[in-house]
C-alpha cells in the first residue's frame, strides 16, 4: 500500500475536480506529462504527415501533394541503394562502437578500481574532459589531427614508423569517426561502470578468491554478473545514441567521401538541406530512424527484464 | 610474491598515463592551437610555436561574446522550466503509487531516445509556421523535450531517498501539501537539484543539431559557430580552437563541481554511486 495523503472524505465538486481527487498524483505530473505530450506526439505525428506527401522546402504548404506510401515503397523496393547503405553502416557503428566502449570502459573500470591512490580524482577528472568538450568542436580538432599533410597523427606516425594514414578517404572515414567516438564516450562507460564495481558487495569476491578462483575466472563469473544491470544501462544507452550519431560525423565527414560515412542521420539530412530539400522524403527516412531507435531501445529493455526474471 | 604484485602496481599505473594521454591530447591540442598563429596550425611538430592571443581578439571582435550570451540564456531559461514541471512530476511520480507508474516513467525516458534529426523537419515546419524559427523560445521548447524528461528521473530519484515520516510529521504538525513541498523538500533535495540543474545546462550547452538548423543569426549558440569557421579561404582553426576553449572552461568547472553526482547524472538517476 503506498501511502497517499490526500484519501479522505470523498471530495465534492465537478467532474474534472473529482477526478482529480481520485488520482491525487495528477496534480504533480499533469503539467509535465502535457507539455512532454505535445512536444513528442505534435511533431511525431506531423512527421508521418509529411512522410506521407512530395512536399518540399520552400514551398507553401497548401502545394504539397499526398503520394499515399511512395516514399516508403522508394525506400523497400530495393532500388535506393543509399537508404540502405546508411542502415546499413548505422547498424554496424552502432554494434561496434557499443562492444569496443564496452570491453574497453570495462577494462579501464577495473584498473581504476583495483588500486586506491592519491591522483584518482584526478583520474576521474580526466575521464570527464571529452564529455564536457563541445562535440562539434571536438569533431573539428579531430579533423585537424587526422588532416593527411599536416595533420598531427600522421606527423607521429611518420617520424616513428615512416608511415602515413590518409584517415578521411572513403575507405578509413568510417573507422576514424568510429575512433573519435570511442574518444568521446569510452570515458562515460568507464565511469558508470566504475561506479558499479565501486558499490559491490566484497564478500562473494573475498570468497572466490579464498577458494583459489583465478582472476579471469571471478570476473567473468562473479563480476559481470553482479553488474549485470549496469552493463545493460551502458549498453542502452551508448546503443541509441550512437544510433542517433550526427554531430561528430556531421563535421569530420558530412556523411563523405560520395557517402562512405552516410549515417542514417547524415541521409536525413542530405535529403533535406537547403541543396536538395526534399522533406517529404526526407520525412520517411526520419520514420525508419525513428522505428529502428524505438525497435533497438525496446529490445534492449525487454532483454535486461527478461533477464531479471 | 609482493616483488610480482609491485610490477603489477607499476603497470597498471603506466597504463593510467597511456590512457590519460589519449584522452586529453585532442584536448590539449586544441588549447595548444588556440594560441598558435595560423601558419603555425599547419606545423605540428613545432611544440615552441609562437605564442598569440591574436585567435582571441579576433573572435571577440567578431562578436562570439553574443553566442555565449545566447547559449546562456537559453540553457538557463530551459533549465528553470525542465527543474520546475519535472521536480513536481518527480514528486507526484516518487510518492503515489498507481497502476501504470512505471510504464509512464519510462514513457518519460523514452523521449530522450528520440532522434533529433528525425524529428529535426516537423520541428522546422511547425516553427515555420509558427513564426518562431531563429527565436530564443524555439530552443528553449526544444532543449525542453530532452532537459525535461532527464530532470523528472534525477528528482525522483532525490526525493525517493528522503524518508517519507518527514512529511508525515510536517503535515501532522499542520503544514499544507504545497508547504511541506516548499518548506520540507525543497530544501532537502537543494543539492540535488542543484547537480540536475547543471547537468542540464551543459545538456544545452553543447547541443548542436536544433541549434544549427533552427536558427539562422539571432539566437545562434556557441557550437553552432563552427559553421562559421568553415570559409571559402579555408577552416579557421585558431579561432575555432579559441571558442572551444572557452566553450570548454565552465563546463570543466561546473562538473567538476557535481563530481559527486557524476554517475547519477550520466545515468539518469538510476545508479546511486
Amino acid at each position: 500500500m503506498v501511502w497517499n495523503p490526500n484519501r479522505g472524505p470523498r471530495a465534492e465538486g465537478g467532474f474534472v475536480r473529482r477526478l482529480f481527487a481520485r488520482n491525487p498524483h495528477w496534480k504533480y505530473i499533469a503539467p509535465a506529462m502535457t507539455v512532454l505530450f505535445l512536444l513528442s506526439i505534435v511533431p511525431t505525428l506531423f512527421l508521418f504527415g509529411i512522410s506521407f506527401t512530395n512536399y518540399q522546402l520552400g514551398w507553401k504548404l497548401d502545394r504539397a501533394k499526398f503520394v499515399d506510401i511512395r516514399n516508403y515503397t522508394r525506400l523497400f523496393s530495393g532500388r535506393d541503394v543509399d537508404f540502405w547503405h546508411a542502415v546499413e553502416i548505422s547498424l554496424e557503428f552502432m554494434v561496434l562502437a557499443t562492444l569496443i566502449q564496452l570491453a574497453l570502459g570495462f577494462v579501464i573500470a577495473l584498473m581504476l578500481n583495483k588500486y586506491e591512490f592519491k591522483l584518482k580524482p584526478l583520474l576521474v577528472g580526466i575521464l570527464i574532459v571529452p564529455l564536457a568538450m563541445t562535440p562539434t568542436i571536438a569533431g573539428q580538432m579531430w579533423k585537424l589531427m587526422f588532416n593527411a599533410e599536416y595533420g598531427l597523427i600522421n606527423y607521429v606516425l611518420t617520424a616513428l614508423f615512416n608511415w602515413k594514414v590518409t584517415w578521411l578517404s572513403s575507405d578509413m572515414a568510417f573507422w576514424s569517426i568510429l575512433i573519435v567516438d570511442i574518444w568521446q564516450f569510452t570515458p562515460f562507460v568507464t565511469l558508470i561502470l566504475y561506479a558499479g564495481l565501486r558499490s559491490l558487495p566484497t564478500e562473494p569476491l573475498e570468497a572466490a578468491m579464498i577458494d583459489g578462483a583465478s582472476p579471469m575466472r571471478t570476473i567473468f563469473h562473479i563480476t559481470i554478473p553482479m553488474m549485470k544491470k549496469l552493463i545493460f544501462l551502458a549498453l542502452l544507452l551508448r546503443a541509441v545514441d550512437a544510433l542517433k550519431l550526427f554531430d561528430t560525423a556531421f563535421v569530420l565527414t558530412q556523411g563523405g567521401p560520395g557517402n562512405a560515412t552516410e549515417f542514417l542521420s547524415l541521409h536525413v539530412y542530405r535529403l533535406v538541406n537547403a541543396q536538395n530539400g526534399l522533406l517529404g522524403r526526407g520525412a520517411a527516412v526520419a520514420v525508419v530512424l525513428l522505428v529502428v531507435v524505438t525497435a533497438v531501445s525496446r529490445l534492449l529493455i525487454r532483454l535486461q527484464q527478461r533477464e531479471e526474471g | 610474491m609482493r616483488r610480482s604484485d609491485r610490477g603489477k602496481r607499476a603497470l597498471t599505473y603506466i597504463g593510467f598515463v597511456i590512457i590519460s594521454f589519449f584522452i586529453l591530447f585532442p584536448f590539449l591540442w586544441m588549447i595548444s592551437v588556440s594560441f598558435r598563429s595560423k601558419a603555425d596550425v599547419f606545423d605540428p611538430g613545432n611544440f615552441f610555436a609562437s605564442f598569440t592571443l591574436n585567435n582571441y581578439r579576433t573572435i571577440f571582435a567578431s562578436g562570439i561574446g553574443r553566442l555565449f550570451k545566447n547559449s546562456a540564456i537559453i540553457a538557463v531559461l530551459s533549465t528553470l522550466v525542465s527543474l520546475v514541471l519535472g521536480s513536481l512530476a518527480a514528486y507526484g511520480f516518487a510518492r503515489y503509487g498507481w497502476k501504470k507508474r512505471e510504464k509512464r516513467a519510462f514513457w518519460v525516458l523514452s523521449q530522450r531516445f528520440l532522434p533529433p534529426m528525425a524529428v529535426i523537419v516537423p520541428y522546422f515546419m511547425l516553427a515555420s509556421l509558427l513564426r518562431l524559427v531563429d527565436t530564443y523560445l524555439l530552443l528553449i521548447i526544444c532543449y525542453t523535450s530532452f532537459n525535461l524528461p532527464f530532470a523528472m528521473w534525477m528528482m525522483r530519484g532525490f526525493i525517493e531517498d528522503l524518508p517519507r515520516e518527514l512529511e508525515e510529521a510536517a503535515m501532522v504538525d499542520g503544514c499544507s501539501q504545497l508547504q511541506t513541498l516548499w518548506r520540507i523538500i525543497l530544501p532537502l533535495v537543494l543539492p540535488g537539484m542543484t547537480a540536475t540543474a547543471i547537468f542540464c545546462m551543459i545538456n544545452c550547452w553543447n547541443e548542436f543539431v536544433f541549434a544549427n538548423f533552427l536558427t539562422t543569426i539571432q539566437a545562434k549558440t556557441v557550437p553552432t559557430s563552427v559553421m562559421t569557421y568553415l570559409s571559402v579561404s579555408g577552416v579557421k582553426w585558431g579561432e575555432m580552437a579559441a571558442t572551444g576553449t572557452l566553450s570548454v572552461l565552465p563546463v570543466l568547472a561546473f562538473a567538476i563541481g557535481v563530481q559527486k553526482y557524476m554517475i547519477r547524472g550520466l545515468t539518469f538517476g538510476s545508479v546511486k554511486g
